[in-house]
């Protein structure tokens, strides 16, 4: 793929006439186009204006310095290719221009011939860099839209498969046996799980293609607890579970994406809720010290075995165990931790095998 | 015996249509089918339904609301009870949707998938 969108433009900044007209004559010979100016000012007007490919830039000038022009040619122009003209060919200052953005430099004095090599160089280095950024928007770009279409090609034959259910059921769920109605609900069972997987995974992919970017608000911690503790209530129920909060009343506000961190809540109190046999309690405590707001929740359930820690915040990881008959995605924690870590927090756990499990949110203060 | 009432169902997915039809037909109305929102609009004017369910989002963002308005603009549209369906895209972070002020009055908005006792109760509410 070509980009070449080229005009061909050269902009020379240099307070030396000679320097300038030279340049000048030797380029718009091989056909450029060449602009020049006298000192930095103008010189970053013209370039305004006129967005040359490339400009030279003589380092050493009376008002502003040839740093500074660097500097500012390569956050204000984009894709421009600037060379340092310089008297004293001394290595510290050009190296120094190179970090400031410039591409190359150029030793007083030279000849028409090195100065026509040294804009070729650079007009392809231009290129270079044109063509690879198109490639990584292309990609990006790919990337968003097959994110878009997964999520629609994935989530409407399943929403249309849960209404055909439900049809199902209102034609016919009455005069259907037991078993028939059974085979429904385990279709319906099993759809609800391929939904959640889709909607992590959808969940991922956006924090991962960047789409996504948790909102910077204030989050108010026991409100957000209360509200996860209500929405999982209905769970803990029939689990025959007891779910226990203790939130000191002075916790400050964090800041970031409410919904998120609600998200973030309901699963580790989901977990907790399925790996937790009936009859078992679940605690969840907010607080917070020097470094951190953290809210940690505890359950009196299976545990992780040690060796297996490490691993469970990997997408697609899930702990096998004896009998256990259903098993999830292994996104949930992994969402998790991306979250936390969008919000500049982290999550550890600890845990003990029969005895229970704990997780705990952490938040810089 | 008194004659069904009529419901106008538009969604572009057919399989949608179908299994909604299904649901409200074992309540005992009868369903007009619609694929787009022109074809919608225009059925309201020819069938006049006692009640027209649609989705939010077809073809184009917010399409819904505007086939809303539509309805709303005639006469057989202007007092009917409406139900709007918000598809699956109205989830997640990413994107949302907020009716405005100037929107078109909606009496109810329900999640796709719906359960059919929920559609039922709220189609009865709404006709009663
Ligand atoms: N509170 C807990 N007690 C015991 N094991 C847990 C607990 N929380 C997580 N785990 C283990 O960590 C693994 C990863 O959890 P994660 O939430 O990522 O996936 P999942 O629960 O299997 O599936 P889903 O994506 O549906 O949440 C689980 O398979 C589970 O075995
Ligand atoms: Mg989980």
């Amino acid at each position: 793929m070509a980009v070449n969108t080229d005009k061909g433009l050269i902009l020379i900044i240099d307070d030396e006439e000679s320097i300038r007209d030279g340049c000048k004559q030797a380029l718009e010979k091989s056909g450029h186009v060449v602009l020049t100016a006298e000192n930095g000012k103008e010189g970053i007007r013209i370039a305004r204006e006129s967005k040359p490919e490339i400009a030279f830039v003589d380092l050493k000038m009376p008002s502003m310095s040839g740093m500074e022009i660097i500097d500012f040619l390569s956050r204000d122009i984009p894709d421009i290719v600037s060379i340092v003209i310089t008297g004293y060919a001394s290595i510290v200052s050009a190296v120094e221009s190179m970090k400031k953005g410039a591409y190359d430099y150029l030793p007083k004095p030279f000849t028409p011939d090195q100065l026509r090599a040294v804009v070729k160089r650079a007009f392809e280095h231009r290129n270079l860099k044109m063509e690879t950024r198109m490639l990584r928007d292309e990609k990006e770009q790919m990337e968003k839209n097959f994110i878009t279409f997964v999520s629609h090609e994935m989530r409407s034959p399943l929403l249309v498969i849960e209404q055909y259910l439900e049809a199902l059921r209102a034609v016919a769920g009455r005069c259907l046996d037991k078993d028939a109605n059974d085979i429904i609900e385990r279709c319906n069972k099993r759809i609800q799980g391929l939904k959640a997987l889709v909607e992590h995974w959808l969940d991922i992919s956006h924090i991962e293609s960047g789409i996504f970017e948790p909102e910077k608000n204030p989050v108010d911690i026991p409100g957000i607890i209360t509200r996860s503790v209500e929405e999982i209530a209905p769970l803990y129920h029939i689990r025959e579970l007891t779910i226990e909060t203790d939130v000191s009343d002075d916790i400050p506000e964090v800041t970031g994406d409410g919904e998120s961190l609600m998200r973030v809540l309901t699963n580790i109190m989901g977990n907790a809720a399925k790996y937790t046999p009936s009859g078992g309690k679940v605690s969840i405590r907010a607080g917070h010290d020097e470094y951190y707001v953290s809210i940690s929740i505890s359950d009196t359930g299976m545990g992780i075995p040690k060796e297996k820690l490490p691993f469970i915040f990997e997408p697609f990881y899930s702990v096998k165990r004896e009998g256990e008959e259903q098993k999830g995605s292994g996104l949930g924690l992994n969402f998790c931790r991306k979250i936390m870590e969008a919000h500049g927090g982290k999550i550890e756990v600890s845990s003990q095998v029969g005895k229970g499990t704990t997780f705990v949110l952490k938040f810089p203060k | 015996m008194t004659a069904k009432k009529k419901i106008l169902l538009i969604d572009d997915d057919r399989d949608f249509l179908m299994a909604t039809k299904i649901i409200l037909e074992s309540g005992g109305y009868e369903v007009f089918l619609a694929e787009d929102g022109k074809s919608g609009v225009e059925m309201v004017k020819s069938v006049s339904p006692d009640l027209t369910i649609t989705d939010m989002m077809m073809e184009t963002w917010g399409e819904g609301f505007t086939v809303v308005s539509k309805i709303r603009s005639i006469e057989a549209g202007k007092d009917m009870p409406l139900i709007m369906l918000s598809g699956v895209d109205l989830q997640g972070p990413y994107q949302s949707f907020e009716p405005s002020e100037e929107s078109p009055r909606v009496d109810l908005v329900l999640n796709k998938p719906v359960k059919a006792d929920d559609l039922l109760k709220h189609v009865k509410r709404l006709l009663g």
